[in-house]
């Protein structure tokens, strides 16, 4: 009994005391995304075609990209992480993606280049119908829950896990409205894989603005219209959606 | 502040709750403590819905441990509470009439600390909490195949096996294992445990149940035992796959020696998630030559494709280099495609492969063997220019070639720590060949008979080559530096034998003696050729947009050939002909030296370099290694080279890139040997031990334009070449005999202009696609003729649209044209200018018919045209395939083929070359008939439309 009285305390004190100032920071993530996984989505290859490409691409699998967020308890932004060289002195170009929420005035403003156009998602925030399970993980040193939701737009599974210590609804890609950070997404069963690599906390009011973006204006309805006809005539016509669109 | 986020979080989540009217609303309140009473402050309190789990609101507990959902609407709920380090709190709950509920002390239990801190913080393993039971995954805790169930309990934190096998979770006795949920081998826990594969356990879970006595009586004893739960895996990442494909049939040709067409191919591969095994086999007399690429990448696996394997370093164009099937110049790779090549062939080829691939060791080997047998009947016309007249050349011949080789390829990768990798490489190859050459050719000079000659060679070649290299990379803690450094040593033998019997008739002569001239020769020849090279890049970031980058390249090739050629007397008897037979030795050192500075960001990339680079070349030949006096060749080539490259891709798919380099070219063994190769009498080449590099300035610069969302796509190019010391081969045609010795040397001044432009778009979006295509190509080439200097200028034009038709499921058309059109002037024979015209005309159609057939036919139109000649030739070849897939898997295929349904199938091809015009046509496999079977472990599926990247 003594040593259960123990255990609760201890972890009480470090709850306490981190909890201070848990709420404005930033979250550096590793998007990665493994296209042999991706390419078994496509309905118009058959078993023999995708087992060869899993198959002989299975070393190269596996792209990844540095993104970060910058979050307080009213606003979030999230985009490329550009502060450490990438590659061996190559540059490619990255579409244009930042993805902006303000929890206090209800309000959404996705910059997403898609399709060879920028377009800008300008909406009130729509939360994602989460389903809570019971499996924990940990992730950067946080203890994460998991929920799950539907895509069905996209025809997607999501699981993600959130952070109980970080109580803000924010998260990385487009996804939020949980009880805690979000850490970690598997999108698909594992087609893409964000996971945090380090959680800052530390006052970020100067990074955290509504991004100055020149665009096509749309709702969240037209974005899923965009989305669900390009990956239909892109299936149609033979080609992989996911070339031109994120995942 | 904590009161401050509640607020937000509630207000957040809830607020299109407050829109609606409160009558029916209600709020709930409870306080959260651990068993012992003590407030737990921060616990997320989450409402669920009782359907799907779905979160309806949720908040978060003050510092009193107090929490308040406002605003939820009346119905039953799952109210779950999280707490690090808890058991998550889950609750059914009802919210009954009252407006306000609450729930009072909530405790929640404590997750063991031992099991928290090892599994959930070190292990970083999923694990799962569902009421008492603790679930691991067992695909987080790794273990060596063939490990057993124990080996894995041994892994997971929080259980301990005895040396007898005993199992203890949490410190107390595991009393029963159950496989799914079913008691396993009797009560003998253990025997589970022993018995099973760790490979075949997807999850372990651990809880408390009712003793069996309990069970069975139904009488409650209150006592609980510690019991292991083992759920299988639905099948593990392991299997196999294989095809298999036979077919037979026959010419159906009156004059046919008939032989029945046959093809015979298969594949077999096991695997798992780190081995793969294959073997690989066909045979055919169909022209088959080659694997096709499918096969290959099935045979291949995970090494079909290697990047960065590259073992020679320079300017860095920024993409990565693919590259496969080992060294392509030697030829060191499995050979790929060749179908449907010239005259008639008989192919077989075995190979077997095995990879094994972990994350920090990659290893691959592989074995093919490969042979074939080659006939060829041919009929060649050329029309060779001089600098005041002409002469024309007739030769029919026939041809029986046979080659075999062995290849054995291995390559072993290791990351030896997070920065560092290492590869090894070694491709080798051992071949056997011999050929058998009758051939008759007659010279014509306006149109009286010149030069006649028949030909009767037979060879044997053994021949071994290996290419072996070393890559070692590093990264660095600063990012961004990187260091490559690589050797090489390669090995090319060649031992050549050649008993060449012709008998020349030369009509123009006025010498008795001249006009008639035998050969009877033994020719042996044994080449070697190796190399050393070594190479280094060191990549440095200055900045986070600045980059300097250097390299160092060595290389010395070192040829010896030593050639004995004997003239055979009529009786027999040999002597040494001391003109052909030669000794050579040859060293060529190549040192380069090169540095650039490199800018890149957001899409733009520019590199300005420069490299110096000296060649040294050192040799000397006799007509015998044991002659007296060698002659000797030095000769030094120093230069520097610039280089430039700038790389912009924009917003909207499109780049833009140009480019000016200097590419360097070694020449090759065979045209540095001073060896006289007469294997034909009328046609004689020589090496030149003097040769220099050839240097090509290259100016290229291209525009690419895709928009994804139209499916519209533009590409442009430009390129310009000027060669400095270009390797051609002059010309000394002797008036009488019209025999023509040919000799390479260097010369500056060849140029090329190419130009490319295509577009396409579609005409009704994935319905129908148009594409169309056209080059245009300006080259300038010198060639010394007869001492004269000639100049031969080519300019072409291509034009080709492309129309793909995919209405729907039961019809895709694809046609295509290409029209190609060359014009040759000639410097030293203007009369001779001319005008080659190439046309192609395509069309394929898939029809899916009733009663699952389907039907594909094919239709390739050619036409060579060449008025000077009065050459014309049409070449229609029609192939069509019936098939049917069988069986209720959808595994097998039964295809009814019938290739080249007209019976018009011919090689033909025409070319300008610097001097001459010339035409070949080659007997080769026409109309056929073949029904074949399919087995395909993986399915078979209707190939309606072309397969585009994906």
């Amino acid at each position: 009994m003594k040593k259960y009285l123990l255990i609760p305390l201890f972890f009480l004190a470090i709850q306490v005391s981190a909890q201070q100032q848990q709420t404005e920071g930033i979250v550096y993530y590793n998007y990665t995304q493994y296209w042999t996984k991706i390419i078994k989505r496509l309905t118009f290859l058959s078993k023999e075609e995708k087992d060869r490409s899993a198959m002989t691409w299975k070393n190269e699998d596996g792209y990844t990209q540095k993104m970060k967020l910058f979050f307080s308890p009213s606003q979030s932004l999230y985009s490329y992480n550009n502060d450490e060289i990438e590659g061996a002195g190559y540059s490619w170009r990255k579409d244009e993606y930042s993805i902006y929420r303000n929890f206090d005035q209800d309000k959404k403003f996705d910059v997403i280049e898609m399709l060879g156009k920028v377009y800008i998602v300008d909406d009130s925030l729509h939360t994602p119908k989460w389903k809570i399970s019971n499996q924990i993980k940990d992730i950067a040193g946080f203890i994460c829950m998991k929920a799950t939701m539907d895509d069905p737009v996209r025809g997607q599974k999501i699981t993600v896990w959130f952070a109980q210590d970080i109580p803000v609804g924010a998260g990385p890609e487009r996804y939020f409205g949980l009880p805690g950070m979000i850490l970690g997404i598997d999108m698909n069963e594992g087609d893409v894989i964000i996971e945090a690599t380090k959680v800052e906390f530390k006052p970020v009011a100067n990074e955290l603005k509504q991004p100055k973006a020149k665009g096509k204006k749309i709702k969240d309805s037209d974005y899923d219209t965009i989305i669900s006809n390009h990956i239909k005539e892109s299936m149609k016509a033979s080609r992989n959606p996911f070339w031109a669109i994120r995942y | 502040m904590k009161n401050l986020f509640l607020l937000v979080f509630s207000v957040l989540l809830t607020t299109s709750l407050f829109a609606q009217t409160p009558a029916n609303r209600i709020s709930i309140q409870g306080k959260v403590t651990d068993t012992t009473g003590a407030v737990l402050p921060g616990s997320n309190v989450m409402l669920l819905m009782t359907t799907d789990s779905s979160l309806v609101t949720f908040g978060r507990t003050n510092d009193a441990g107090m929490f308040s959902l406002k605003n939820v609407k009346r119905g039953s709920y799952i109210l779950k509470i999280s707490y690090v380090g808890f058991i998550p709190y889950d609750k059914l709950l009802d919210t009954g009439d009252q407006p306000n509920k609450d729930l009072g002390p909530l405790k929640l239990k404590p997750i063991a600390k031992e099991l928290f801190e090892v599994v959930v913080k070190t292990a970083r393993a999923p694990l799962t909490i569902k009421g008492d039971t603790i679930e691991y995954n067992a695909a987080s805790f790794k273990v060596p195949p063939g490990s057993t169930v124990e080996d894995l309990l041994r892994r997971l934190p929080g259980m301990q096996i005895d040396q007898d096998g005993n199992i203890k979770a949490q410190g107390e006795d595991v009393k029963r294992v159950t496989v799914d949920g079913k008691t396993f081998f009797g009560s003998d826990p253990k025997a589970a445990t022993k018995n099973l594969s760790a490979e075949a356990i997807s999850k372990v879970q651990v809880f408390s149940d009712k003793t069996e006595q309990a069970k069975l009586t139904g009488v409650e004893d209150g006592k609980k035992e510690k019991t292991l739960n083992l759920q299988l895996k639905d099948g593990f990442k392991k299997g196999s796959f294989g095809k298999l494909t036979a077919g037979v049939g026959s010419d159906l040709r009156p004059n046919s020696d008939g032989t029945a067409r046959t093809e015979l191919k298969g594949n077999y591969n096991r695997f798992d998630d780190k081995r793969q095994f294959s073997v690989i086999g066909m045979g055919n007399n169909t022209n088959q030559t080659g694997l096709s690429f499918d096969d290959y990448q099935d045979f291949r696996g995970s090494n079909s494709f290697n990047w960065n394997d590259d073992a020679d370093f320079g300017f860095s164009s920024g993409s990565r280099f693919i590259s496969f099937g080992g060294d392509d110049d030697d030829n060191l790779g499995i050979p790929i495609g060749g179908g449907s090549g010239r005259g008639y062939s008989n192919n077989a080829a075995a190979g077997i492969n095995y990879n094994y691939d972990t994350k920090k060791t990659k290893f691959s080997s592989s074995y093919y063997y490969s042979q074939t047998r080659q006939t060829i009947d041919a009929v060649r016309k050329s029309q060779t220019f001089l600098e005041n007249s002409s002469f024309n050349r007739t030769d029919s011949s026939s041809q029986l070639n046979f080659n075999n080789s062995h290849r054995v390829s291995l390559r072993f990768q290791q990351e030896l720590d997070s920065m560092q990798t290492l590869v090894i490489l070694s491709n080798s190859r051992f071949s056997k060949g011999n050929t058998n050459l009758n051939s008759w050719q007659q010279l014509y000079r306006l149109s009286a008979l010149s030069t006649r000659t028949t030909i009767n060679n037979f060879g044997n070649t053994d021949a071994f080559g290996t290419a072996n290299s070393v890559v070692y990379r590093s990264k660095f803690k600063k990012k961004g530096r990187n260091l490559a450094l690589s050797a090489t040593y390669q090995v090319n033998l060649n031992d050549a034998e050649m008993n060449l019997n012709s008998i020349n008739e030369f009509f123009q002569a006025t010498n008795v003696n001249d006009q008639l001239r035998i050969i009877r020769q033994l020719q042996t020849t044994d080449t070697k050729r190796s190399q050393y090279k070594i190479s280094a890049l060191y990549l440095e970031p200055l900045s986070k947009k600045f980059f300097w980058e250097s390299f160092y390249n060595f290389s010395l090739r070192n040829d010896v050939v030593d050639r004995d050629v004997m003239d055979r007397g009529e009786s027999g008897q040999e002597t040494r002909n001391n003109v052909l037979s030669r000794y050579y030795e040859n060293n060529y050192l190549f040192n380069r030296l090169g540095t650039g500075l490199r800018y890149s960001n957001k899409g733009v990339n520019l590199l300005v370099g420069a490299a110096g680079q000296q060649f040294k070349l050192a040799g000397e030949y006799a007509p015998d290694q044991t002659a007296a006096t060698f002659n000797k060749i030095n000769r030094t080539f120093t230069n520097v080279i610039p280089n430039v490259s700038f790389n912009y891709s924009m917003k909207g798919n499109k780049y833009l890139r140009f480019s000016y380099d200097v590419g360097i070219q070694l020449p090759s063994t065979r045209d540095l040997q001073p060896v006289i190769d007469n294997t034909n009498p009328l046609y004689i080449t020589e090496g030149n031990p003097d040769l220099l590099p050839t240097l090509r300035h290259q100016l290229s610069g291209g525009y690419n334009m895709f928009n994804p969302g139209t499916f519209t796509n533009l590409y442009f190019s430009l390129n310009y070449t000027y060669n400095v010391n270009q390797i051609v081969y002059n010309q000394i045609v002797d008036p009488t005999t019209l025999i023509t010795r040919t000799k390479p040397a260097n010369i500056s001044g060849g140029q090329n202009v190419g130009s490319y432009i295509g577009f396409g778009f579609p005409l009704k979006k994935t319905k129908a696609n148009f594409n169309i295509y056209s080059n245009i190509n300006y080259g300038k080439n010198l060639t010394n003729i007869n001492g004269q200097l000639n100049e031969t200028n080519t300019s072409s034009i291509g034009i080709g649209p492309r129309l793909d038709l995919t209405p729907n499921d039961k019809i895709t058309i694809y046609a295509n044209a290409n029209w190609n059109i060359s014009n040759t002037k000639y410097s030293i024979s203007t009369g001779q200018n001319q005008t080659i015209y190439n046309f192609f005309y395509g069309g394929e159609a898939n029809v899916k018919l009733p009663l699952g057939f389907y039907l594909n036919t094919t239709l390739n139109y050619r036409v060579y045209k060449n008025d000077r000649f009065g050459f014309n030739q049409h070449i229609p070849i029609w192939n069509s395939s019936l098939y049917t897939i069988l069986g209720k898997a959808k595994k097998a295929e039964i295809r009814f083929t019938a290739y080249d349904m007209l019976n018009r199938n011919l090689a033909v091809s025409q070319s300008a070359f610097t001097n001459s015009v010339s035409q070949e046509r080659v007997q080769t496999l026409s109309r056929y008939f073949l029904v074949s079977f399919t087995y395909n472990m993986r399915g078979v599926q209707a190939k309606m439309k072309r397969q585009n990247f994906f």
